[in-house]
């Protein structure tokens, strides 16, 4: 029997000997174990003290098969990052999309982003804490990453009335103070508290293109 | 020879410039005590680790940048304009020294938790300069971490700049940061008035 649980979080793997399952099929399913892996771990014991080792126990794969999909620790913890990124990305996009006017979608945009990262500290920690240690090319990564949110912000451009003449930084300073607040409550622990931010996160979002004053009230108005 | 602070010292020094030059993670003991130009046993007398050198090295970039700021603005000068000067000092002491900028933005952030935390409880301590400026805007109900996010908004920005290797262009970026940090406050129209005056030099 092969017992399940802890060491492979309960996921289903292909058995184990001889089985008539595409090759590529276990391919995908030892790749996403190790991704998986990779996020554990580094929540665990952070991306200095994980080992190759860490990530073919927990796992469930051997040393040989993490070779053949990924070069080192790095190329495999980077490829966990781009997953998780990726579904952060996605649901905040899908969030945003299903409101009208562009505070709304802001507003619901940072919710999914809070949530998501409340549910999974261990993502959270992973894009955007410990990236930071994994050296340049990942901090790069990162700060590619992020970009991809910038469209969102941008909207606040053509939303607010002079809007067209604000700096063309905007975006990415709104951005700097949003994951800087994030990135403290995780640093200090605290992910379970991140969607009690959101009011904050709202206002720096709104702030640079239409003040304060108008900032405030949109907070108010939607998350009262 | 050199009295026992003055190592402590010249090994902080040393600190900061390696770990500018090859990041947290690339700089030893033995690159540290090479630059300072001490003995392996100096350095141990007075750090436990390559970790607790980097937190007091980095304690000592806080208080630096710190006292230039405060030494820059002589207190008479209005809220707005101590911003502008106290920002435009920090801007010039990083593209001075472009290893010092990347130890006190970029590399802290590589250096584990207890560093992070350091890192954001020095921010805070920079955002008490802004703190008058809530009684600038007529609002109510600003969130309490304002100060937080104008500071986490310049801090994003620089780092930005400093991972791509450009701290010596960081006076360039000057206008665009002094309207992150002001806008929270007077809000986008005279904030870019602000920053137009400032690009003007």
């Amino acid at each position: 029997m092969e017992p399940a649980g802890a060491e492979t979080g309960g996921r289903w793997r292909p058995p184990r000997g001889r089985h008539r399952l595409p090759p590529e099929v276990v391919a995908r399913s030892q790749r996403e174990r190790l991704l998986e892996a990779a996020v554990r771990v580094v929540a665990a014991k952070g991306y200095g003290a994980m080992t190759i080792g860490d990530l073919t126990k927990r796992a469930g794969v051997s040393r040989t098969t993490f070779y053949e999909l990924y070069e080192d620790k790095q190329a495999c913890f980077l490829a966990a990052y781009d997953a998780a990124v990726a579904l952060l990305v996605r649901r905040v996009i899908a969030a945003y999309e299903s409101e009208q006017s562009w505070p709304e979608r802001a507003a619901a945009g940072l919710a999914a982003l809070l949530e998501t990262l409340a549910a999974e500290p261990a993502l959270a920690r992973l894009s955007l804490v410990d990236i930071g240690n994994a050296g340049p090319a990942a901090q790069r990564r990162y700060r590619a990453a992020i970009q991809r949110l910038t469209p969102l912000f941008e909207e606040g451009r053509d939303f607010a009335p002079g809007g067209r003449g604000l700096p063309a930084n905007t975006s990415r300073m709104a951005i700097g103070g949003v994951t800087g607040l994030i990135a403290d409550e995780l640093v200090a622990g605290r992910a379970e508290r991140l969607p009690g931010l959101l009011s904050d996160l709202l206002f720096a979002t709104l702030v640079p293109y239409i003040g304060p004053d108008a900032a405030a009230r949109e907070v108010e108005r939607l998350t009262r | 020879m050199a009295g026992s602070e003055t190592r402590r010292q010249s090994i902080l020094e040393a600190m900061v410039q390696v770990v500018g030059r090859k990041g947290y993670k690339g700089t030893s003991v033995a690159d540290v005590i090479e630059e300072a130009n001490v003995s392996r046993t100096t350095f141990y007398k007075h750090f436990e680790d390559k970790h607790e050198c980097f937190l007091a090295a980095y304690d000592l970039v806080v208080e630096r940048v710190l006292s230039e700021v405060i030494a820059s603005c002589d207190g008479e000068q209005a809220w707005l304009e101590r911003v502008r000067i106290g920002l435009a000092k920090v801007v010039e002491m990083f593209a001075l020294d472009p290893e010092l900028a990347r130890t006190a933005i970029v590399e802290v952030a590589a250096a584990g938790a207890d560093a992070r935390r350091r890192h954001w409880n020095a921010i805070t301590r920079f955002t008490e300069f802004l703190d008058d400026g809530e009684q600038l805007s007529g609002s109510p109900d600003l969130p309490e971490n304002i100060g937080l996010m104008a500071a986490g908004a310049v801090s994003g920005l620089i780092f930005d700049e400093l991972l791509t290797g450009r701290a010596e262009r960081l006076p360039e970026l000057l206008p665009d940061l002094l309207f992150a940090l002001l806008v929270p406050y007077i809000g986008p129209g005279a904030a870019t008035e602000e920053m137009r005056r400032a690009a003007a030099g």
